[in-house]
């Protein structure tokens, strides 16, 4: 069928008409062969690689002028187009969401990240069946489909084997899927997803995840043309890095050794003077200023200066294993002699550098998350009790940078990732390159052009028109528009002149060159609930926020405030974003952290949760609510003559987690407050042989977050021993980790069996049963959720 | 405050050159008589983990006044492993040689080479507590510090406020 008769507005494309000819027999019949061959793109359409890194900023890559070498970037950029105007929506699940749907975030139940799903429909992170991904498009046109790395867009309590997997990466357009579906995953120990399964934690004692993305990617482009198709192949390649958990091995963060001993202040002067150097910025561009919630390098003692400087090697060091591991892959398309016909969009930041780790950085990023701030002193001491500073980016470590490296990492541009009002969270580099359709290649293009613009593009590319009809459902347009002329017109006009941001409050308004920043006065790594406060319903006014204004064409950094000079332009882009809000679920503002104003969610039926046999890898955000509150741990087992030895149940790491466990002969429980402290009690006498039940009672002092309590060991009904643990973890452990019965995958919670990881049980588990509502009053129980659900919106604001 | 009152701090730091400098300046404060030492004990341990150990065990500072026996009492809690590994220790060998007891007893060298990580050091004193402020000065680079007071200067008052300087450590 020729190309002009296929209709590909509708999704799946009908059948066509078969042209051949059927008699009763053979005799006199007519084949059609074309009624037999799968539905195909358009002639002469391109593979498509679209990288996509994450929390990255602008003055990061060498290629944008910072200090990291980035040489596949460099390469691309050579022989491709540099962007400097794109621009992302300022948090990871929100941009991914534009990304792959075209539509603006909240749109599509995106305003926040997919953890932390909200009761508007603007955040509920539940990608809407009338928005498919452009990825269906093309798979729905023939095009052989795969995503590798972090996905994000399925909603915390979906990601069991019970599905569904409708928001799985297989059902919105991949073919194949292998990477991770929260928002972030150890280095070392991922639990790695492969379509709509969990396989586990990789055995390899070398095993790196950006490595194996790599591999995985190269392994999966040579399958399909071993499958001897020709068609063309779209590769979403979306890598954990550069966002925490920083973790590189020493090879590649010791190339950084002493290169950031000036620290911050100097490294953004220098990072901008190459930025001029090479012309990715204007050269009347201004730097702006530190913000004075950030310290000056110069008022630091040589101890943070140390800290601090290893902090960023480690980043520089990560990031660049990422670039390199792309660069491994052009390579590879390269050798199958494909890159002239692909189309690569290499996306540098999926928002600006991450201030998460608050100003001193952290050993453990999940102690911020679980709002638990650390002072400078503790954290330079939980340094020394892990290792010490060449543990910074191992896996004793689970590691994120100061704020103030990432406002560096941002340079030129102002504040970094949730803070959507200012470019450093909403400004991130592009690189496309495409031999066959960029014909002078290594050119500069400053359009401004948004995440939204890249399924359009890539479809205006390929040939292939958005779909109106996906699998019966009716598809709203796309917000994004293409910006296919800019690749062989530097001043090709620009066809997105008007753009919204929203991120947990922080508001922009672009609208041709003007661009309206109406920031929340809140430091962005502030979260305790006194912070949080002054956000509360009927406390905020947010028209009552300060406002800036700056006009980018004569301002690429957003130096100058002319809002004294234009109210005008200032109310109009005022009311337009109130519009816009309006029209994309973007209301209720803040509406990402409705239940710490008091809208949580429907309170958890299930208090008794039973796992029957070898069940492994329970998705981090999926076990048993144990925190904040009393709870047992029961388990029956079979322990053989000679005793057993092992876990019965664990999850997470010695970063925060629990394990149950036998060990020279004794039944033992590992508390690790998100690895500031740990607890541990142990049974006085060894279990005895047979088939017993033991039992782990916690009994809280009260039901409030962190709270202590008393643990008691039984084996039999028998109380054998127990102890105390001074604070519990009040949110979650960690993102990645999984729990597991009858073993320890991944890093072990205690590092006592770390040489017989994942010590299995040698016995057998028959069963663990979770109760985790046994002494509640429903009084305490209302309360405790609410309290949890506080605690959980801090989580949601560092996500 | 009576002049028997001794302070013992032990101090980790996270590089192994801080804790030299912070070791020196106590020193230099002994030799100014600016504080009365009874016993510095300066623990590194380089990037590969080998530790080297140095200490002073004389009674800087104080003027015209020698008490016996007090000589290398710090470094003598250490363990003999630790000490063995280093040349500071082979050419102290007679001296803690005398303590031996009160150095199997103690254990201390043996958990603070345990708890510091390849790059460290450390830092354990004992001096006048009247010095107190001033010593807590020159430690200026250290991550963590914890001390204890002890009434005199005898192995077993010593030992045991090492043993709480070193509870004091945690986790």
């Amino acid at each position: 069928m020729s190309d002009e008769a296929i209709d590909r507005t509708k999704l799946p494309i009908r059948r066509p008409q078969f042209q051949g000819k059927v008699e009763r027999t053979l005799d006199g019949s007519q084949p059609d062969w074309d009624y037999v061959a799968p539905t195909s793109p358009p002639e002469g359409a391109p593979n498509v690689l679209l990288i996509l890194t994450d929390d990255a900023g602008f003055g990061n890559p060498g290629t944008f002028g910072g200090p990291i070498s980035t040489p596949a970037l460099d390469r691309l950029a050579e022989g491709g187009l540099k962007y400097n105007r794109f621009h992302v929506t300022a948090l990871c699940s929100p941009t991914r969401a534009a990304l792959m749907t075209g539509r603006n975030h909240h749109a599509v139940g995106f305003g926040m990240v997919g953890e932390f799903a909200g009761p508007f429909p603007g955040y509920s992170a539940m990608l809407p069946k009338d928005c498919e991904p452009f990825v269906k498009t093309l798979q729905g046109n023939g095009y052989s489909t795969a995503c590798f790395g972090k996905w994000h867009l399925t909603p915390d309590n979906m990601q069991g084997p019970a599905g569904p997997f409708d928001r799985w990466p297989n059902a919105l357009g991949f073919d194949y899927f292998w990477g991770f579906l929260g928002g972030e995953s150890g280095q070392y120990d991922p639990v790695i997803i492969e379509n709509n399964k969990a396989v586990g934690v990789p055995e390899e004692d070398d095993f790196y995840l950006p490595d194996a993305m790599a591999d995985k990617t190269i392994e999966w482009l040579h399958g399909v043309r071993a499958s001897g198709s020709d068609r063309p192949w779209f590769t979403y390649f979306s890598t954990g890095c550069s966002h925490a958990p920083h973790q590189v091995r020493s090879e590649w963060s010791n190339k950084y050794k002493g290169a950031f001993d000036q620290g911050w202040d100097k490294l953004r002067e220098e990072t901008f003077e190459r930025q001029k150097h090479l012309g990715v910025i204007p050269a009347d561009a201004e730097l702006t200023a530190r913000p004075d919630s950030m310290p000056a390098w110069d008022s630091l003692d040589e101890n943070q200066k140390r800290v601090y400087s290893r902090q960023m090697e480690v980043y520089a060091g990560f990031s660049e294993n990422t670039d390199w591991n792309i660069g491994r892959v052009i390579d590879a398309i390269d050798e199958m002699g494909e890159l002239e016909n692909t189309l690569v969009i290499y996306i540098w930041g999926d928002n600006g550098a991450s201030m998460e780790g608050t100003l001193t950085g952290t050993f453990n990023e999940w102690t911020t998350m679980n709002g638990i701030p650390l002072t400078d002193e503790q954290q330079l001491q939980l340094v020394l009790k892990w290792g010490g500073l060449d543990a910074w980016g191992t896996e004793l470590m689970a590691p994120h940078y100061s704020a103030a490296w990432a406002w560096a990492g941002d340079c030129p541009f102002r504040w970094g990732k949730q803070v959507a009002s200012h470019l450093g969270g909403t400004r991130n580099p592009m690189v496309v390159h495409w031999p066959q359709g960029v014909r002078e290649p290594g050119g500069l293009r400053s359009q401004f052009t948004h995440v939204t613009d890249i399924g359009p593009t890539i479809l205006d590319a390929v040939g292939i028109p958005q779909p109106t009809n996906i699998d019966g459902v009716e598809q709203k347009p796309m917000h994004g528009t293409s910006f296919t002329e800019s690749l062989n017109d530097a001043n090709a006009s620009e066809h997105h002149t008007q753009q919204y941001f929203e991120i947990l409050g922080n508001r922009g308004m672009y609208k041709d060159g003007w661009w309206l920043a109406w920031m929340m006065p809140r430091i962005p790594w502030k979260v305790d609930p006194e912070t949080l406060k002054q956000y509360a319903p009927g406390v905020w006014d947010p028209e009552s926020d300060p406002v800036e204004l700056y006009y980018l064409p004569d301002d690429f950094t957003q130096a100058t405030n002319l809002a004294d000079q234009h109210p005008e332009k200032v109310k109009e882009l005022q009311d337009l974003f109130w519009q816009e809000a309006e029209d994309h679920n973007v209301l209720p503002l803040l509406g990402g952290l409705t239940t710490f104003f008091g809208m949580t969610p429907p309170l958890p039926t299930q208090s008794r949760l039973t796992y029957y046999g070898d069940v492994q890898n329970v998705a981090s955000g999926m076990i048993p609510r144990i925190f904040n509150h009393s709870y047992t741990i029961s388990a029956e087992l079979e322990i053989p003559e000679g005793g057993a030895e092992g876990v019965i149940v664990a999850e997470a790491d010695h970063l925060g987690g629990f394990s149950l466990f036998v060990q020279d002969g004794k039944l033992k429980h590992t508390y690790s407050f998100v690895g500031v402290q740990e607890f541990k009690q142990e049974s006085d006498v060894p279990l005895p042989t047979g088939s017993i039940s033991v039992r782990l009672e916690f009994a809280a002092d009260a039901p409030k977050p962190a709270t202590g309590g008393e643990v008691t060991l039984y084996v039999n009904d028998e109380p054998i021993g127990g102890g105390r643990i001074e604070h519990t973890n009040p949110v979650r452990f960690t993102a990645y980790a999984g729990m597991d019965i009858g073993r320890d995958n991944g890093m072990p919670v205690d590092r006592s069996y770390a040489d017989k990881s994942p010590f299995a049980f040698t016995g057998k588990v028959k069963k663990v049963v979770f109760d985790i509502n046994p002494h509640l009053t429903e009084e305490h129980e209302e309360e405790l959720h609410e309290h949890l659900h506080q605690a959980l919106a801090g989580h949601a604001i560092n996500a | 405050m009576s002049d028997d009152q001794k302070d013992v701090v032990i101090a980790a730091y996270l590089f192994e050159d801080l804790a030299k400098k912070d070791f020196d300046e106590v020193l230099k404060l002994a030799k100014d008589k600016a504080i009365t030492v009874e016993g510095v004990v300066l623990v590194q341990k380089d990037e590969k983990g080998e530790v080297e150990v140095s200490e002073t065990g004389d009674h800087l500072g104080r003027k015209g006044l020698k008490i016996g026996g007090g000589v290398g009492l710090v470094v003598g809690l250490f363990a003999p492993p630790l000490l063995a590994a280093t040349a500071v220790g082979a050419a102290l060998g007679g001296v803690t040689g005398k303590f031996a007891k009160h150095r199997l007893e103690s254990g201390i060298g043996k958990k603070m080479d345990a708890a510091l990580p390849p790059g460290s050091g450390g830092v354990i004193a004992v001096y006048d507590t009247d010095g107190a402020d001033t010593v807590d000065k020159a430690l200026v680079n250290a991550v963590k510090k914890s001390v204890a007071q002890i009434d005199g200067m005898s192995a077993k008052k010593l030992k045991a406020g090492l043993a709480e300087a070193q509870a004091g450590m945690g986790g």
